[in-house]
């Protein structure tokens, strides 16, 4: 509404009119309260289709020389009438639609100064202050806090805002990332797309660091030919910065893949202790082997008569000694890859080079892969810490992919082995990615180390409440927007863009395509993104 | 017990008298009968409606003289589109004998070509009311000046007005004639009455009648003739009883002047078919509009007395001295914070 005096606008009566006329205007779209810390603003009660407000759009409030931008929390009925008025189904319309609006709940982001700095916000916009969904203009700011690993584009509500692609840091990989979502909502996509923008940094000699994959379903690798789902060897434009390793013969047949081996010398009593449950004299005898056999021989020698002598000379009964060397023998009968000949050094070079390393193990069972990422983290972390110590600075960080990261990073779990790479990894360069579909599993202290989240629709309240409580930015208001997520569409919160962004995740065979037919010298994020393909 | 047995019988006399079991009774002792209850046709219009009110707080008073803050406009909406709302007098009065008889004197002559008011001693204990009244009047006036031929022109009350405005009322009429304008006072609550042994009320009752007669329907009645004072003869026009929407439970007493007694069926029609807004049911909506967008709410009456205290604290009285002057010991009994 708009008032304006007409004063001795009759002729009779000039001196004493003065009159005020209240006319017709935008009444909303206008800040209306309420504090620093939440913004109500006011939205018509009708709106088209297209132009609908959706909990997690971002709006921005221009006010003299600020812009302040706002996320949609709620969205509420409301009027300038008071009571309940309007439950009852009377009358044939509204008719003051000036009157009647939707209430819009909207949590401050901060705001953008004249020299487009972005700031948290100390203060309010003034009352009234008009407000409208923020365009790329207003996200501009972003491009500038968005890091090199490309995964997908802004979304603001439905819309995708594709001037502004998200972004990860390389730089902040070695503080952990973990990616959340419930099963279907596209996990493995966005692994994909994460690993692709690395191959793609390796190519172009911009990697900061290697990223290990272990996939127990052999999707990464060629993906579904039967759905059309492509995996990391079609990206063949930046195939140089992919190194596979594969237990399946065909696959490893195939030029670029090579047959993955771990020589028996690098397997430690350790790596067997944590794939059952001992008695503790059971545990107190694969802690000795290490004293009793010798440590580069100790599988071949314990399954000997005369390692298993050595043991009970020691004063392990026969019986603890024997339940060791079935589990062991199992171990070994069930991952062939197991011989005198390893990969581990080719695979630790790949990542300090700065590669994606997939390592292929598809129809192994859960506690064989389990196994062999414990003896591959253990040896990473072992020649990182090896590495720092002797001052290797030309070596790129790593960061260690877990899938059904609760398996081994749950409250309780006796996984130390990753428990302490997310303690104490950062200090020799090597990070933790952490994929689960159940967050609320994992160990709250731990994942407060994870400084990087991409979370994906989680249902269940549990999980995000988890999360909220364990993340770095505030997440908690963003919680009926994580539960409505849609397939593909993320939350990204990361310690370098000042605050979680909402995100479409790329479809991989659609970002495949794009990185298939760009110059591979040509920046991504520097030019302003691309426009999608149009299937 | 004493008590409850008293008000057990008061409930008895409401059962007995006041709720209408027949409608017998009501035709035979008001004159009005069933063929008097005229349907009404809702029928669109491409004119203007403007909807007159007031609105008037008391912001203190000392025992022998008051200040109000009074507020007069008028909204216009042409069909279900409000296009403006204007206020006219948004002010503070001081109602004090002496002093205000220049400020009816002022707006009678420069709006209505009066001579000047004349305030009998019956009259000062109503001086803001009065003062409130010319001010509509005045932006009924106003609103004439806007309106063109066939627009309407709805004020919220009666015009069986005191006798101290009746002139200006008639000067109001004759524009509004001349103009060619509607113009309809509609009254929210009314005192209309009838029954010869207890007063019953005449516009509750009507309305009950008109349901069981014209069920669903809009309608009106014309009072002329009928054994119902409505303060007939002493002002230049008739009442009527109106029901603007079929859906609705409320009718109101409508006053409109003799010179559209003919036409009052097509003016009504188009009243009808604005009044079904979802946010007031039954009631012209321009009315509805108008009373909220020049009601005077509570918290600006505090606010306009806090001003008001400032500028007395700031010429140098004491919070006593206000205290003293302007505290009515209402105000101390009901433990109400103020002067």
């Amino acid at each position: 509404m708009a008032t304006t005096q007409e004063e001795n606008q009759t002729p009779a009566g000039e001196s004493l009119l003065n009159r005020k006329v209240i006319v017709s205007g935008d009444t909303t779209y206008k800040i209306v309260s309420k504090s620093v810390t939440e913004y109500h603003f006011t939205v018509p009660f009708i709106l088209p289709d297209e132009e609908r407000v959706e909990v997690g759009q971002i709006f921005s409030i221009k006010d003299q020389g600020l812009t302040f931008l706002a996320r949609v929390l709620n969205i509420e009925h409301s009027s300038n009438y008071d009571g309940h008025w309007d439950t009852t189904m009377k009358g044939t319309q509204f008719f003051d639609d000036d009157q009647i609006f939707n209430r819009v709940i909207a949590e401050p982001l901060g705001c953008i100064n004249k020299r487009l700095e972005f700031k948290k916000s100390r203060t309010l916009p003034t009352k009234f202050a008009p407000v409208a969904r923020a365009e790329k203009e207003e996200f501009k700011f972003l491009s500038q806090v968005m890091g090199d690993i490309e995964v997908g584009y802004l979304r603001n509500g439905s819309r995708l805002v594709e001037e502004i692609p998200v972004a990860l840091h390389s730089e902040a990989m070695d503080h952990h990332m973990g990616v959340f979502a419930t099963t279907g909502m596209g996990k493995s996509n966005f692994m994909k797309v994460f690993a692709a923008s690395c191959m793609r940094l390796f190519a172009r000699g911009e990697s900061k660091f290697g990223l290990l994959i272990v996939d127990p379903h052999g999707e990464y690798l060629k993906g579904k030919s039967k759905d059309l789902v492509k995996g990391l060897v079609h990206l063949k434009r930046y195939r140089e910065g992919l190194a596979c390793y594969s237990t399946n013969k065909q696959n490893a047949s195939d030029p670029g893949v090579e047959e993955l081996a771990i020589s028996e010398s690098e397997i430690l009593p350790q790596d067997i202790a944590l794939l059952y449950d001992w008695s503790p004299p059971q545990r107190d005898a694969l802690e000795a082997i290490s004293r009793i056999l010798d440590p580069a021989n100790w599988l071949e020698e314990i399954q000997s008569p005369e390692g298993m002598a050595r043991m009970m000379q020691e004063g392990f009964k026969d019986s603890t000694v024997n339940v060791l060397v079935r589990r062991i023998k199992n171990e070994l009968g069930r991952n062939p890859y197991i011989r005198k000949r390893s990969s581990l050094a080719n695979i630790l070079a790949n990542l300090q080079n700065g590669k994606v390393v997939l390592v292929d193990i598809p129809r192994m069972s859960d506690r064989s892969e389990l196994f062999l990422l414990s003896v591959i983290s253990r040896y990473i972390l072992d020649e990182y810490k090896k590495d720092e110590k002797e001052g290797q600075e030309s070596r790129k960080n790593c960061l260690i992919t877990i899938e059904e990261a609760q398996r081994v990073l749950g409250a309780g779990s006796n996984t130390t082995r990753f428990e302490s790479i997310a303690r104490e990894g950062r200090k020799f360069g090597v990070g933790l990615c952490a994929v689960t579909q159940q967050p609320k599993l994992i160990d709250k202290q731990l994942l407060s180390q994870f400084n990087t989240l991409v979370v994906m629709g989680l249902g269940d309240r549990n999980d995000r409440i988890q999360l909220e409580e364990s993340a770095k930015q505030d997440l908690s208001s963003m919680d009926i927007e994580i539960q409505t997520l849609e397939k593909g569409e993320a939350v990204v919160s990361t310690l370098n863009i000042p605050f979680p962004v909402p995100a479409r995740i790329h479809r991989y065979e659609d970002y495949l395509r794009r990185l298939e037919k760009e110059d591979k010298q040509e920046g991504l994020i520097t030019r302003g993104g691309f426009k999608p393909f149009l299937d | 017990m004493e008590k409850w047995s008293r008000l057990s019988l008061v409930a008895e006399m409401i059962r007995d008298h006041i709720s209408l079991d027949g409608i017998d009774r009501y035709l035979a002792e008001t004159g009005v009968q069933s063929s008097d209850f005229v349907p009404v046709e809702p029928c669109d219009f491409a004119g203007e409606i403007f909807a007159v009110d007031g609105s008037n707080v008391s912001i203190c008073n000392w025992s022998t003289a008051n200040v109000n803050l009074i507020r007069a406009g008028y909204a216009v909406y042409r069909g279900r589109d409000w296009k403006r709302t204007v206020i006219t007098f948004d002010d503070v009065f001081v109602a004090d004998t002496m002093l205000c008889k220049n400020m009816f004197d002022l707006y009678l002559e420069q709006f209505f070509g009066l001579n000047g008011v004349y305030l009998k001693e019956s009259d000062l204990d109503r001086l803001s009311s009065y003062y409130r009244e010319l001010q509509e009047y005045v932006a009924i006036n106003e609103a004439l000046g806007e309106a063109h031929a066939g627009d309407i022109v709805l004020y919220d009350g009666s015009f069986d007005v005191f006798e101290l405005l009746r002139d200006a009322l008639a000067a109001v009429f004759a524009r509004a004639r001349e103009k060619g304008v509607a113009l309809l006072a509609v009254a929210k609550s009314s005192s209309l009455f009838w029954g010869e042994e207890i007063t019953l009320p005449f516009v509750q009752h009507t309305s009950t009648i008109g349901s069981r007669l014209l069920p669903g329907a809009a309608w009106y009645v014309s009072l002329k003739d009928k054994k119902v004072d409505a303060g007939q003869g002493r002002w230049n026009g008739e009442t009527y009883v109106v029901r603007f929407c079929g859906q609705s439970e409320h009718a109101f007493r409508v006053d409109a002047p003799s010179f559209l007694r003919d036409e009052m069926g097509s003016v009504l029609g188009k009243l009808a078919a604005y009044s079904c807004s979802s946010e007031c049911l039954g009631y012209p909506h321009a009315l509805f509009r108008a009373h909220r967008d020049i009601r005077i709410t509570e918290q600006e009456g505090a606010a306009v007395r806090q001003k008001l205290m400032a500028h007395l604290l700031e010429s140098g009285m004491t919070h006593s001295e206000i205290r003293m002057l302007m505290q009515d010991f209402h105000d101390i009994l009901e433990m109400r914070s103020g002067f």
